[in-house]
């Protein structure tokens, strides 16, 4: 792993996420892709499981950095992408239909811990917060496995070595 | 992290916001000039429209209130403008609201006159008030946000209330009897806060109106935000008294 790109890589997107990611918000809730989720299942399906655990919690702390509390998605993304890189030793996701299911089910799971713990730190959280929930993991999941080439790229994996031909 | 303070861990957000300043400014700007329509030529924008409207609004309100106080207190000397002694510090939306949080971090602080409470209007409307502050950025807590509530009244009644956001891009107004007549379209101000704001200022307008569902003898009033809050690239924050 390169550590610097990563660190370079995290924070660019994190700006993006932050302040250039409202072109893309569909439908009156403004559901938006979460390119961080997206790195995340990016990181714990291409690295070993030990740089998918570190690179979990470090894009965790990204977004809550751009988040309403900090301490809730640093948790979330740490658990489950280190559930999701453990599950990566036992089945490879590679084809873009997988890619997009592990987004969609880990920005739903991640996404609703998130809300539980942002709740206990008594910050408020709109009513509609599932169906933001789910419209983001969605979209999310439609745009991520066309960001993994790029982000492979840049980050210097390649992403065939696991393949059997 | 989730069990240390919010005032303490916010300084990591503050801190990144204030690093990323340009580039999260740019992107915004970015962002919104790409979601807004550029108008015609000779057409007045909807933005600057609805500028001038509360504008208008805020002054036939000024107007009445000062009509009342002459006739009340005739005599007596009082400012024409009740913000003319206020300072309108303007600051650029550092980030809008993310995950639906309700709300902005802003590129002035506490450096700059800002304390929290402080009202911040957007396109001549109360958009909210500042909920915390750092040196140099601060966070406003938007009225649309469901832990924000603000004394508010609804023009053509004497009676005071208290609206609260609804988390999602409008405000409830509260404990507001059915006997008060009240119709759609009908302004909601701000009201005068010693200190923070001395004069009514629009929030927004009557949107729904109904009965409550849980008690059928108060009103279930919507109002909808006078300005597109999510199109805000700056704000102004009332600072009542401000410092030489």
């Amino acid at each position: 792993m390169r550590w610097l790109r990563f660190a370079v890589f995290i924070v660019i997107v994190t700006v993006l996420q932050a302040g250039m990611v409202d072109i893309l918000a569909v439908t009156r809730w403004d559901v938006k892709p979460d390119l961080l989720l997206i790195l995340l299942v990016f990181f714990a399906t291409y690295c070993n499981t030990s740089e998918a655990i570190i690179t979990s919690f470090a894009i965790g702390f990204a977004a809550d950095l751009i988040g309403s509390a900090m301490g809730s998605q640093i948790i979330s993304f740490g658990l489950f992408g280190t559930a999701l890189a453990y599950l990566h030793r036992v089945i490879t996701i590679r084809k873009m239909p997988y890619q997009a299911l592990a987004i969609f089910i880990t920005g739903l799971l991640a996404g609703t811990l998130a809300h539980l713990l942002t709740l206990l730190k008594n910050q408020p959280t709109p009513s509609n917060i599932y169906a933001v929930l789910f419209g983001t993991s969605l979209y999310s999941s439609l745009l991520g496995p066309f960001l993994f080439l790029p982000s492979a790229w840049w980050m210097r994996i390649k992403t065939h070595r696991f393949s059997r031909s | 992290m989730v069990v240390a303070p919010q005032e303490v861990t916010n300084k990591f957000q503050f801190a990144f916001a204030r690093i990323f300043r340009w580039p999260l400014s740019i992107g915004r700007n970015i962002s919104l000039s790409a979601r807004t329509r550029q108008p015609l030529g000779d057409v007045v924008s909807r933005r600057e429209h609805g500028q001038l409207q509360n504008h208008l609004a805020n002054v036939t309100e000024e107007l009445v209130e000062k009509h009342r106080k002459v006739e009340e207190l005739s005599g007596l000397r009082d400012r024409l403008y009740a913000l003319e002694g206020a300072k309108l510090m303007l600051a650029d939306v550092i980030t809008g609201s993310i995950d639906g949080d309700n709300k902005l971090i802003i590129n002035r602080g506490e450096s700059d006159g800002l304390a929290m409470g402080q009202f911040v209007l957007g396109d001549n409307s109360i958009i909210g008030t500042i909920s915390e502050v750092s040196a140099r950025t601060a966070k406003v807590k938007l009225i649309t946000d469901p832990s924000s509530n603000i004394a508010a009244k609804i023009v053509g009644l004497d009676v005071e209330t208290v609206i609260q956001g609804d988390g999602k891009d409008s405000v409830k107004v509260q404990l507001l009897s059915i006997k008060h007549k009240v119709k759609v379209g009908d302004d909601v101000y701000a009201c005068k806060k010693p200190g923070l704001l001395d004069t009514a200022i629009k929030i927004g307008a009557v949107a729904g109106c109904k009965r409550d569902d849980g008690n059928p003898l108060l009103w279930d009033i919507t109002v909808k935000p006078a300005c597109d809050i999510k199109k805000l690239s700056d704000v102004a924050v009332v600072i009542m008294n401000p410092r030489q």
